[in-house]
């Protein structure tokens, strides 16, 4: 499974490495908060509470800033 | 209330963030204080279920454009009942269920403090935080970072944590190597007390690792893949769950590994509707442990602003597992006793399937005046509804649903 992702990832990046960027311009909705994949840190530490607690299996939340690029 | 050196110090260091905050003298966008009520009430069609009241509050201030300093603190306040032993006895009518349950009450407290800094294309941030309640000690260590490269074109994070916990269990020296003589803790009066012979304290250790790489596909599309591990070394068992053993009904205190190592897989993505104002956030996750549970998970998230002030978002998740190699129903750990030397009564080890759905709505207040004194004060009221589906026999079973219900308040200024 560890493999699977790290194939994934991999194609993720030999993907984007040959793909056209996104220009600065062109990321007004992506830098919306809609478009966070994390949430409002304190909502998601707190979905994270509840869940952890309430489901066998932890991950897939994320790590910390992994956004759009859009500073 | 008695605060401990690792609480006196924590606290210490969430007044000192604190203290900058409010003394920054400089006076930069990306200050930030958020407060955020929970209510999760889990009902129970043989006892009172389970209630929890969890406040938060967090604070964030920038010191200029590149470092920020955090600080936050939340509590648990938990009531209730819980069964404190699993299982089932014979009876002259067959097998029946041991469904008697204890009514408790435990207060947990967490702080926590920071700073982060963060370039155009790059972020470090690290933490501190500590958490303690009657019968649990906990100190956590997290660093993250985040760089943009290829053009901002990718993302990549990287997450760690170590936790050092300290979990207070009976003294079973005397059954040390004898599972089934262990007797669960009857209580937590005499808990982390040096003196007292009866309870003894437990260490537990778990690091955590999590990496992605977030590509901006479109000016539409954002996709994310990620692996998550974790190694937990040490105590892990409830220590007040009995779980019943054989034919004789033999009771023995809850018995786990000592290490468990879990491995997640993930993607997820986001997708924009410029038109309608609106996005859609979806997330996938498979898992597996050497515990032997393995689980899928999906959820979807659909957000939309309604006018200039309106935020909604409406979400639903599913979660799928199978139970741990050790785990059994409480009939099959009655009728033909545990598979080795664990055993469990944990809902979350047991084979089990869960949906939620749920909805929240924002407020979101900008000034108009360009030189007002804050940038954005958001209030947010979300609700969920978490759907239990779980076997005969199960952990819990009672427990058909929960409910949760959150008000927050976020300003920006």
């Amino acid at each position: 499974m560890v493999k699977g992702a790290l194939l994934l990832l991999l194609a993720m990046a030999a993907s984007a490495c040959g793909h056209q960027p996104v220009k600065a311009h062109q990321r007004e909705w992506l830098a919306d908060r809609i478009m966070n994949l994390d949430g409002e840190p304190q909502a998601k530490a707190s979905d994270q509470h509840i869940l952890n607690n309430r489901e066998g299996a932890i991950g897939g939340t994320g790590t910390s800033g992994g956004g759009c690029g859009c500073n | 209330m008695q605060l401990t050196r690792e609480g006196r110090f924590a606290c210490a260091l969430g007044v000192a963030c604190l203290a900058v905050f409010v003394a920054s003298p400089v006076r930069a966008d990306g200050n930030e204080a958020s407060s955020r009520v929970t209510l999760f009430r889990e009902p129970s069609n043989s006892n009172s279920g389970i209630t929890v009241i969890h406040p938060q509050v967090d604070a964030k201030a920038a010191l200029g454009s590149t470092v920020s300093l955090n600080a936050g603190y939340d509590v648990d306040i938990v009531s209730g009942a819980t069964p404190k032993v699993f299982g089932a006895r014979m009876a002259a009518t067959g097998l029946d269920a041991v469904t008697s349950a204890s009514k408790f009450e435990d207060v947990r407290h967490e702080t926590r403090g920071g700073i982060a800094f963060s370039r155009p294309v790059a972020d470090v941030a690290v933490s501190y935080g500590y958490g303690w309640e009657k019968d649990y000690r906990s100190h956590t260590v997290t660093a993250s970072t985040r760089s943009d490269v290829l053009d901002r074109n990718l993302t990549l994070g990287l997450g760690y944590t170590h936790n050092w916990d300290h979990v207070c269990d009976a003294n079973n020296s005397a059954a040390e190597a004898q599972p089934l003589e262990r007797k669960a803790l009857a209580t937590s009066e005499h808990c982390f007390q040096a003196t007292m012979p009866d309870v003894v304290s437990r260490k537990l250790t778990i690091d955590s690792l999590e990496a992605s790489l977030t590509w901006t596909v479109t000016p539409r599309v954002l996709l994310q893949g990620g692996v998550s591990l974790q190694l937990l070394d040490g105590f892990q068992a409830n220590p007040y769950r009995s779980v019943v053993l054989g034919s004789q009904g033999r009771l023995a205190q809850e018995s786990l590994p000592l290490i468990r190592v879990r491995y997640a897989g993930f993607a997820r993505f986001a997708y924009a509707f410029p038109e309608a104002r609106a996005s859609v956030v979806g997330m996938a996750r498979v898992y597996r442990d050497t515990w032997d549970v393995r689980a899928a998970t999906a959820e979807l998230t659909w957000n939309k602003y309604f006018g200039k002030v309106f935020l909604l978002g409406v979400r639903g998740r599913f979660h799928q597992q199978d139970g741990a190699i050790f785990y059994r129903t409480a009939p099959d750990y009655a009728t033909q006793g545990p598979p080795g030397q664990y055993w469990t009564g944990d809902r979350e080890l047991s084979s089990m399937k869960s949906a939620l759905g749920g909805a929240k709505v924002t407020l979101l207040l900008v000034p108009e005046r360009t030189k007002s004194w804050y940038d954005e004060l958001d209030l947010e009221l979300k609700w969920d509804t978490i759907f239990y589906f779980l076997p005969a026999g199960a952990p819990n079973a009672d427990r058909t649903h929960a409910l949760i219900w959150q008000l927050a308040a976020s300003l920006k200024f």
